[in-house]
């Protein structure tokens, strides 16, 4: 694959854990890979397995699903549903040619600046190595 | 057998137990079809034999409203096999069906046949009797199969590349007809995703991508709701293999958290529910 | 008659298919199916009819009919056109007869649909006659025959391993140009025809059914999926959205619709007009037999009889006609 090729990353994170953690990365002036779009949503339990698979629909090369810890989310139980739904969905991804390593889901807190840095730069040189996610062509008529 | 389920639905629609007995009758070119029998004298339409491959419990979607205001929902009598019985109790679980609005004549079953052949669940299935049933009729045939998933370990055992090359080879074909979603018992949203327009979450647009993008999610969405009674695919003008997919969710739903799909009316499915310390392996 | 032999023929449609895109049955998976097709040795010449028909090609079931896209100075806008010429091979005579069907509404109707011209236009229509009608065919019930040569520019029928072919038209005529023919004794073979007719009522008997109860039974096992709609040669019912490719790109995008879907007649508000299956169904007959030849001319069924053979709870349009002319 091209050496210049720059991965392009969706990031789910949830508005109270995750996305407060990135935050802090950035104010702390950390420096972490800038392919990331980082997309805030309620809770990762908001999450939709089709959001996911819209994003690599539309171009994404890998995809972030980012929560609080299972056992300090906001809303409960939200993270539970989405340890849940990502376990199935990373198998069904794989069997239907998306690479699992394509989608990362991890639980990070408000106060991981440093981690949630070093989980994005590792990710998006996962993603570099894996290419581009090509997928499938449009056919329509011309 | 045959005798028997006239009979009960004779002595049902004469006794206005129910309004309508679901059953399957011959149709035209020696297909068969389902019936629908409002009128006892007409029980004489109903026949059962190895042609019966249709799940009848998509139909009892049309009945759930009542036909005038201020009375309750009609009630009706129906006849499924073993794998059908699992999407009714999928349905009781959703409590779409109401189980005191619905008449089941269940029946132990040694299969079905598409095209000479034995159907591929069919071959599969340790089931053999109803799992919900009001009348049970027939004896326990010998079980003769156990799901074993080899036709997902096979596509497993592809490269991702090889992979991808088969599902884009046979969404390929799909015209986005969606009578694989209507013939699911599952499927009953008011407007499905793949048909919202605003957004767009799969457009108007009968291409790979969003071909692809709607069999993905709605194998997603029966996660763990899926019976296996593959009305989806014998419903496919173009032999789509769709039951690739939820055979592959329902392995991993075994595997991750043992669960087994439409066994009563009562477990919830494993995406609905959670444990608070449980390690699932993403 | 002027004929050619099986290899010939198929040497022949090689050196089309260089020239042009040729478009002809193929086997795709366990179906057979019009495609383009870029070897002679990917074409089946032994098949009774394709899966779907061939009005992908003249109404595709997805195809952008404008692009915009912002310049530095403005916008640029863009009708994507047909490159090329395209020839298809091996079109019966049923769904050659669904373009002129088709043609009833898309050219001879003002304003023409431009993008249907183009194609109609762009197209040549190598026939292939049937030798037998199918067990769930009906043409000759409209009119129509197995052999019927008129809606195609050249026309084939076998004929002892040899294909006898017509040039029907001056395009046909021209398309086979100096193709090199044999000179063969005798005619083709008449088709199999099975003599009983679907009885097919005239437009004025179709009002007074509108409110039977033979639509509500009949309705009962329909699924309300599209497929019917989808694999028939004649129904043409599309929508029309605008997708925003880029901040700087739109493409209006048009794909085929069906009647048969729930939300078809749905109106802004909410209301609609059509929300039982029976309403549905009895309007696709409706369509067919009595509104579309109230205001376009042909009946809008060539009795191919794909909607018989593919709807999965065995709804037989036969059966309904049938059923129809007999209340």
């Amino acid at each position: 694959m091209a050496a210049d090729f720059e991965p392009r990353i969706v990031g789910f994170l949830c508005r109270w854990c995750s996305y407060p953690g990135a935050d802090l990365a950035g104010t702390s002036r950390i420096r972490y890979s800038p392919s990331l779009h980082i997309i805030r949503v309620p809770c990762s339990g908001r999450v939709d397995p089709l959001l996911v698979l819209k994003a690599f629909q539309d171009g994404a090369d890998g995809v972030m699903v980012l929560g609080c810890h299972p056992g300090d989310c906001h809303y409960v139980e939200g993270n539970y549903h989405a340890r849940r739904r990502y376990a199935l969905m990373h198998r069904l991804l794989e069997y239907v040619g998306i690479e699992k390593d394509r989608l990362l889901v991890e639980w990070v807190s408000a106060a991981e600046g440093g981690r949630f840095a070093q989980m994005t730069t590792e990710f998006a040189d996962q993603v570099r190595e894996l290419g581009p996610r090509g997928g499938t062509q449009v056919d329509r008529a011309d | 057998m045959i005798e028997q389920i006239r009979d009960k639905a004779r002595e049902l629609l004469e006794s206005k137990q129910i309004s309508c007995f679901i059953g399957y009758e011959r149709g035209t070119r020696g297909k068969t079809h389902p019936a629908f029998i409002y009128n006892p004298q007409e029980v004489g339409r109903l026949v059962w034999d190895e042609s019966c491959t249709h799940n009848l419990t998509v139909y009892l979607h049309q009945f759930k409203n009542p036909v005038k205001r201020g009375e309750p929902p009609p009630r009706v009598g129906i006849l499924l096999k073993p794998c059908d019985t699992r999407s009714l109790n999928v349905l009781f679980h959703e409590k779409q069906i109401d189980r005191a609005r619905v008449y089941v004549v269940g029946l132990a079953c040694e299969g079905v046949k598409g095209n000479g052949r034995l159907a591929g669940r069919c071959q599969r299935c340790s089931e053999r009797l109803p799992l919900v049933y009001d009348l049970l009729l027939g004896e326990k045939p010998e079980p003769t199969g156990r799901e074993d998933y080899a036709e997902v370990a096979d596509l497993e055992a592809m490269s991702p590349k090889e992979r991808l090359a088969f599902w884009a080879r046979e969404f390929e074909r799909c015209i986005r007809c969606y009578a694989c979603r209507q013939a699911c018992p599952a499927c009953y949203c008011f407007e499905c995703v793949a048909e919202q327009l605003d957004p767009p979450w799969m457009g108007i647009a009968i291409d790979l991508s969003q071909k692809q993008f709607f069999h993905v999610m709605r194998a997603y969405h029966l996660a763990g709701r899926c019976a296996g009674c593959n009305a989806c695919e014998e419903a496919c003008p173009m032999e789509i293999p769709l039951s690739l997919l939820n055979r592959k969710i329902a392995k991993e739903l075994e595997a991750l958290f043992g669960y087994k799909v439409g066994q009563d009316a009562i477990t919830p499915p494993p995406l609905a529910t959670f444990k608070k310390e449980e390690e699932v392996p993403l | 008659m002027k004929a050619m032999s099986r290899d010939r023929l198929l040497a022949w449609l090689e050196e089309l298919a260089g020239r042009s895109t040729l478009i002809g049955p193929r086997i795709v998976g366990e179906k057979i199916l019009y495609k383009p097709v870029h070897h002679s040795a990917e074409i089946v010449l032994d098949f009774a009819k394709t899966d779907l028909s061939a009005k992908e090609y003249f109404l595709p079931s997805t195809e952008a009919i404008l692009s915009v896209k912002r310049e530095k100075k403005g916008f640029d806008v863009e009708e994507p056109s047909l490159h090329g010429r395209q020839i298809i091979f091996g079109l019966r005579p049923c769904d050659a007869r669904a373009l002129r069907v088709l043609d009833a509404l898309f050219l001879n109707k003002e304003p023409a649909d431009p993008y249907y011209a183009e194609r109609r236009e762009k197209t040549t229509l190598i026939g292939l006659a049937c030798r037998e009608m199918g067990d769930e065919c009906f043409c000759t019930s409209l009119g129509l025959a197995p052999d019927e040569a008129n809606d195609v520019d050249l026309m084939l029928t076998e004929m002892a391993g040899e294909y006898a072919i017509r040039a029907v038209t001056a395009k046909g005529k021209a398309l086979l140009g100096a193709a090199v023919l044999q000179e063969v004794e005798g005619v083709p073979p008449n088709p199999f025809v099975r003599q009983k007719q679907v009885p097919i009522l005239e437009v004025g008997k179709w009002p007074e059914r509108f409110d039977s109860p033979f639509w509500a039974h009949l309705s009962d096992r329909c699924l309300s999926c599209r497929l019917c709609t989808y694999v028939c040669p004649t129904c043409r019912c599309f929508d029309i959205r605008d997708v925003e490719l880029s901040d700087k790109e739109i493409e209006r995008l048009r794909a085929w619709d069906s009647c048969m879907a729930e939300g078809y007649r749905r109106i802004a508000g909410g209301h609609n007009p059509r929300p039982a299956k029976a309403e549905r169904l009895r309007n696709r007959f409706y369509c067919k037999f009595c509104y579309y030849p109230q205001d376009f001319g042909p009946v809008a069924c060539v009795g191919c009889g794909r909607c018989i053979a593919q709807c999965p709870v065995n709804v037989d349009a036969v059966e309904v006609l049938e059923g129809l002319s007999a209340l």
